[in-house]
């Protein structure tokens, strides 16, 4: 049932971000009212798959990295069509949503639990939380990608289609400092209940598992440049390229989890 | 009796041709009195600008109305006819509406989607009325037109981005600031167009004004025209640290801001932007300028280069909003396709209910024992039988307006059911 729910969800994304890409193109007021309407659509579809999830495991559907990877997307989305009502920023789908489906392929949870030591509520709250933080830098990594076009356009001084579609670049600027403020706590506090949850259940805070190094040096970048931009300086077209760094290491971190061996699974 | 629009435009008339054709306000008057004097029109509206002179009109023989009307134009204006003959177009019926519709949208001026089109149509209405040359025809075509005019403004982008130089460097600003409101604005060097400029990034919300000159009365005068301060020319690096948005404009054969400068300027500045708009020629800023992080630097030609791109942008807006006007062309069209059936339906149902009413009423007399159960079940089925037949003329009809070519169908239902015509 909620295999079903949730491939129908995957297609409704698929077209979501369709029309959200010809809105971005055609700048055609109706495309984009279809887009948030079939992103709507979709993920009411997948809130409905993940609680029926939930409900037949009988735990939060968190517990393998397919399983964590849809529940991303969801937080992805839902920050999508929150920031998007709250700013006016109509385009944002089309940097977003494209990011959803491309994890929604790999969230199809066909491999079973990670580990017999998985249990307790703080393992719920640390995985949650670094999910949040997640889907957080996935709009920071939007913004960035937006910003970094428009500079492009206004330096070569030849206007095109993102000239005239995407917004100012304060306003851009504004928007990936903002989900990096709003994701970099989340991811924070995710890791150190992970780091303290291992060093009970694992016996060790430094076992070797690849998630867990690769989501350190993902920090540390977010950490850098929010440093950076806090203490003056940093902004613009360098802050856009870190938040493009940071998220690479991010998406090797879920790679890892996903293809690696390893305490996170694989 | 017939609508028909004819004239000449920049399209296809010379300004030569056109500024003798033009007509004044009070000649206009004069010239719509004239042509409804003669008698070969039911309305008339005459719309005159700078780029085109047409005549919307409705009449009973419109060649005869066209050929009567342009004659008296160019006796008005003493212009040879022969030589406004060949470059008239006519349109009439549904191209005419369109025609209107397409000129108050701005979609046939020169410069797409410019904004005055609209006034001078609301102008040319107001006259025309004044002299009570508008009819009901003309009024329900113009009011449309005008609302048509308005979709098409918020519904495409046709009118969005800025086809001068001037509005164009304040879009540019918008681009990298989001608003502009209490952004500081340095004026260096003083000239019209970099006044202009800065009096549209005022109206934007921009603040404080700066101003300097290498001569220290003209910095101290354009300061008083636009509210701002006259800043000493030695101290110009001074007041860049202050600002958002430089517009230089100065005469100088050499660049005044170089590289290293604006280098140690934006050193202080913790990352705000600043933006170049160098309208001088030769150049002010050295090019070399651009290259630096959070600085955009626009000469004259990069803003010409941005207006050009606006203007192919009108274009492709241009494109929907035909679009859009093939709908609205064909929306009027059947509305006016039904307030011309629509007299006859109603006279078809009451001469057929006059029948009705009458037979029953005989039928009646005749039974005078009937019970009411009885007379209602007679004015029941008359009522029926009326419905029933008419049901299939009245919808022929309807879809004959629609697919406009109701008059023969018309004709043949007065015919047919011995209507009178009003």
């Amino acid at each position: 049932m909620h295999q079903t729910l949730l491939t129908v969800a995957i297609i409704g994304y698929v077209v979501a971000t369709g029309l959200a890409l010809a809105y971005l193109v055609q700048r055609e007021e109706l495309l984009h009212r279809l887009a948030s309407l079939a992103t709507l659509t979709a993920w009411v579809l997948h809130t409905v798959a993940l609680l029926t999830l939930a409900f037949n495991l009988g735990r939060p559907p968190l517990a393998s990295m397919p399983e964590a990877v849809s529940v991303a997307v969801w937080v992805v989305v839902v920050l999508e069509m929150w920031i998007e009502r709250r700013s006016g920023l109509s385009v944002l789908g089309a940097f977003v949503l494209p990011v959803a489906v491309v994890f929604s392929m790999q969230s199809t949870p066909t491999r079973s639990l990670i580990g017999p030591t998985l249990s307790g509520a703080w393992l719920w709250v640390h995985i949650g939380l670094a999910l949040v933080g997640i889907a957080a830098l996935v709009l920071n990594f939007a913004g960035a990608v937006m910003y970094l076009l428009q500079e492009h356009q206004l330096r070569t001084k030849r206007p095109g289609t993102f000239y005239y579609s995407l917004p100012a670049l304060a306003t851009l600027d504004r928007l990936t400092y903002r989900t990096l403020a709003l994701g970099f706590p989340f991811l924070t506090t995710g890791l150190i209940l992970g780091v303290l949850w291992a060093g009970t259940a694992w016996g060790s805070v430094f076992t070797f598992d690849p998630l867990a190094l690769s989501s350190y040096v993902a920090w540390a970048v977010y950490a850098a440049t929010l440093a950076g931009r806090a203490t003056g300086g940093w902004h613009g077209r360098r802050a856009a390229y870190f938040a493009i760094v940071g998220f690479a290491v991010l998406m090797l971190t879920l790679g890892a989890g996903l293809f690696l061996p390893g305490k996170h699974g694989g | 009796m017939a609508l028909f629009v004819s004239g000449l435009s920049h399209r296809n008339a010379p300004v030569e041709l056109r500024e003798q054709l033009a007509v004044d306000e009070d000649k206009l008057r004069e010239l719509l009195r004239d042509i409804a004097a003669a008698g070969v029109v039911r309305e008339v509206i005459i719309l005159s600008t700078c780029n085109r002179v047409e005549v919307y009109a409705v009449a009973d023989v419109p060649g005869e109305a066209r050929a009567t009307t342009f004659r008296r134009l160019c006796r008005h204006r003493g212009v040879e006819p022969s030589s406004v003959e060949a470059a008239l177009y006519t349109y009439t019926e549904g191209d005419a509406v369109r025609h209107a519709f397409r000129v108050a949208s701005s979609l046939d001026s020169m410069v797409i989607g410019e904004p005055q089109i609209l006034g001078q149509v609301k102008d040319a209405f107001a006259l025309a009325q004044s002299c009570e040359a508008v009819g009901p025809a003309l009024h329900s075509l113009f009011t449309q037109a005008f609302a048509v005019a308005k979709k098409v403004r918020t519904e495409t982008e046709i009118a969005r981005h800025a086809v001068s130089v001037s509005f164009a460097a304040v879009e540019l600003a918008k681009k990298i600031f989001a608003g502009l409101e209490g952004k500081a604005v340095l004026l260096v060097g003083a000239g019209k167009m970099s006044e202009l400029a800065a009096r549209h990034l005022v109206e934007q919300g921009a603040f404080p004004v700066y101003v300097t000159n290498r001569t220290w009365a003209r910095a101290q005068e354009m300061a008083r025209t636009l509210s701002g301060t006259a800043v000493p020319f030695d101290e110009l690096s001074t007041a860049l640290a202050a600002v958002e948005i430089v517009i230089t404009s100065t005469g100088a054969p050499e660049p005044l801001i170089g590289r290293d400068m604006v280098q140690r300027v934006m050193h202080g500045r913790r990352g705000r932007p600043l933006f170049f708009i160098d309208i001088a020629v030769p150049r002010d800023v050295d090019g070399a300028v651009g290259s630096l992080d959070d600085v955009y630097c626009y000469d004259i030609d990069d803003l010409k280069q941005v207006v050009d791109a606006n203007l192919r942008e009108r274009v492709r807006e241009a494109h929907r909003a035909e679009a859009l006007i093939d709908r609205e062309v064909g929306k009027f069209l059947a509305r006016q396709g039904d307030v011309e059936v629509i007299p006859t339906i109603v006279s078809l149902r009451e001469r057929l209910e006059a029948i009705r009413a009458g037979e029953v009423k005989r039928t009646l007399a005749r039974l005078p024992g009937a019970l009411p159960e009885t007379r209602e079940a007679i004015e029941a089925l008359s009522t029926a039988i009326v419905n029933k037949i008419l049901h299939a003329p009245i919808t022929k009809l309807r879809e004959s307006s629609r697919a406009g070519s109701p008059r023969s169908w018309l004709d043949l239902v007065h015919e047919l059911f011995g209507l009178t015509r009003r």
